[in-house]
């Protein structure tokens, strides 16, 4: 340990990238427990509300006549799934903020929006991979189960099923998304996570209990987890937007958000 | 090489940083030294872009901070404020800053083996005392091989062998041309490291010496004891001659010297017990510079440095 030591040049002398951010989140990703336990507990949640809801579904009065969307069950995890990968998103930068990583990161990166998008990034690829291949398997393992119970089944070459599967993995990574935007906006976990829980999962609910009667039906079909529903459903509940609206509409959710996190980035004191 | 120019920094109401221009240079080690309070920490926040200036601005090595290619290698930083997420280790700490500028594993075992941590490189930093904490830090200011390294108060948690540690370090770091820049609010620390001092006091500029020039700055009394204080005062008094009685039969006396003094009581025929030079030490030219910038001052009217 002699201080002489640090003379030595390093071999060359590598500039700042947006590569190097992005390898820089990952390593930062990958090397708190909670990511890896925020992943995990998402897959769960699929894979147990989507089995549960497999082999429950034929047990009721209606049996074989109830089943009119066999996706739609095996991917009913969905709902809840969003909520932790969301969680996800929000602690990448909010965790920043109650350590003080965030003064390392920011020093390092001094323009500052390559973080935010670095961030995006590891998240997105980390998120849509894993929960595509999530969603498969729920879907092939709860198809399984439903037909060894003699209840109809779908097959990932059915019309919509397809892109059910895609568009249940891009809603979770999607609202992983607005979970960073609003980690950044809020610089706080409990507010952020608080923010989306009543985003994604209250207003719904409270928006049917509270709204006028009149325009409840127009207002709650532009929420986040309405819009995403509109192009995750085989067979679309009524009252929803069409599947190229729903996508449009969601996608305004995660990248509205993000802008107004990447100008207040800019412009705030860290 | 630094430059701050015309820095003005408010928060609300408050002003942290008011007006404040100097130059640190490359080649010597450069102290920055104030109360707290003083305005040094949102100073090195501004220099590195974590804060905007309310006005004015600062260069590093002749830019921006921000509009470096590579920014770690300009300038590695230590910030007060802890820096970095308590679940992590501190080699993932590294490698994830060092990522984002091509930096790899291989540089930063090397720099952990320099501030002393390669046996805790992959415990969790939560787990880690205030001294390794504050040798991480230094790992990440140093992990660019910077031009330039500022660190805000590095002594702060370490034990006597960290401190000699770190005082042979930022020789060195100057030795090799670097600019080093570093904070405290201990003079004794600064006059045991610095160069050049460069002194601010509520967000202003209180000097820009070297330490050399502070010291000869300071002014030199005599510390006389004797019966009759009264006679003694009647002989010295006189132009540019300042005397304190402390009670006691002793007084202090500025502006004359020894020689003088001891001539002077000898012809009036008083007895002197004590004659001694007073050389004020660089921790009260210190709080003299300082005595009307403290922020917060205590209830006793001497003011703890």
């Amino acid at each position: 340990m002699s201080a002489t030591t640090i003379d030595r040049p390093v071999a060359e002398k590598t500039p700042l990238t947006f590569g190097g951010v992005v390898r820089g989140e990952w390593v930062k990703l990958r090397s708190v427990r909670s990511s890896g336990l925020t992943v995990l507990g998402a897959a769960l949640m699929m894979l147990v509300t989507g089995l549960v809801f497999a082999s429950t579904v034929g047990s009721d009065s209606d049996g074989a006549d109830g089943v009119t969307d066999p996706t739609g069950i095996t991917l009913s995890g969905v709902m809840f799934a969003q909520l932790v990968t969301g969680v996800l998103g929000v602690l990448v930068v909010s965790n920043e903020y109650a350590t003080g990583m965030i003064r390392s990161t920011l020093t390092a990166v001094p323009s500052r929006l390559p973080v935010l998008l670095g961030k995006v990034a590891v998240v997105v690829g980390t998120l849509f991979p894993t929960m595509l291949a999530v969603s498969f398997t729920v879907f092939l393992a709860g198809q399984a189960v439903m037909g060894g119970a003699k209840l109809p089944t779908a097959a990932v070459g059915d019309p919509g099923v397809l892109a059910a599967l895609v568009g249940s993995a891009a809603t979770m990574t999607g609202v992983a998304v607005i979970g960073v935007a609003l980690g950044a906006l809020l610089r706080s976990t409990a507010g952020a996570i608080s923010t989306l829980v009543v985003l994604v999962f209250l207003l719904p609910g409270l928006g049917g209990l509270l709204l006028p009667a009149s325009w409840r039906d127009d207002a709650l079909k532009y929420l986040p987890s309405s819009a995403s529903e509109a192009f995750t459903s085989v067979v679309p509940a009524p009252g929803l937007l069409g599947p190229s609206a729903g996508a449009a509409v969601f996608a305004a959710w995660v990248v509205v958000p993000l802008l107004l996190a990447a100008v207040l980035l800019r412009r705030r004191d860290a | 090489m630094i430059e701050v120019e015309n820095l003005t920094k408010r928060y609300g109401p408050k002003t942290a940083v008011d007006g404040l221009s100097f130059t640190v240079r490359p080649g010597v080690v450069t102290g920055f030294l104030g109360p707290n309070g003083a305005g040094k920490s949102t100073t090195l926040r501004l220099l590195v872009g974590l804060d905007a200036p309310t006005s004015g601005g600062t260069k590093v090595n002749g830019k921006p901070y921000r509009r470096h290619r590579a920014p770690l290698r300009e300038i590695g930083v230590l910030l007060e404020a802890r820096a970095v997420h308590p679940g992590r280790s501190a080699r993932d700490h590294l490698l994830a800053v060092g990522a984002t500028h091509g930096i790899g594993a291989k540089r930063v075992d090397e720099v952990l083996d320099v501030v002393g941590l390669t046996e805790v490189a992959r415990r969790r930093v939560g787990k880690f005392s205030l001294g390794m904490g504050q040798r991480l830090g230094i790992g990440v200011a140093l992990l660019g091989d910077p031009r330039a390294v500022v660190l805000d108060e590095p002594v702060n948690g370490l034990d006597p062998d960290g401190i000699k540690w770190i005082r042979h370090l930022l020789r060195d770091l100057a030795a090799e041309g670097r600019t080093v820049f570093v904070s405290s609010h201990l003079m004794s620390e600064m006059a045991l490291t610095a160069d050049h001092l460069v002194v601010v006091g509520r967000g202003k500029l209180v000097a820009d010496v070297p330490v050399a020039d502070l010291i000869a700055s300071t002014r030199r009394g005599v510390r006389v004891r004797t019966p009759r204080t009264s006679d003694l005062v009647a002989v010295l008094q006189g132009d540019g001659v300042e005397i304190t009685s402390l009670g006691g039969g002793v007084v202090d006396v500025i502006g004359l010297s020894t020689e003088d003094i001891g001539t002077r009581a000898l012809v009036a025929g008083i007895p002197l017990f004590e004659l001694t030079p007073q050389r004020a030490s660089l921790e009260e030219a210190y709080t003299e510079l300082t005595r009307d910038a403290v922020e917060y001052r205590g209830t006793s009217e001497r003011v703890a440095a």
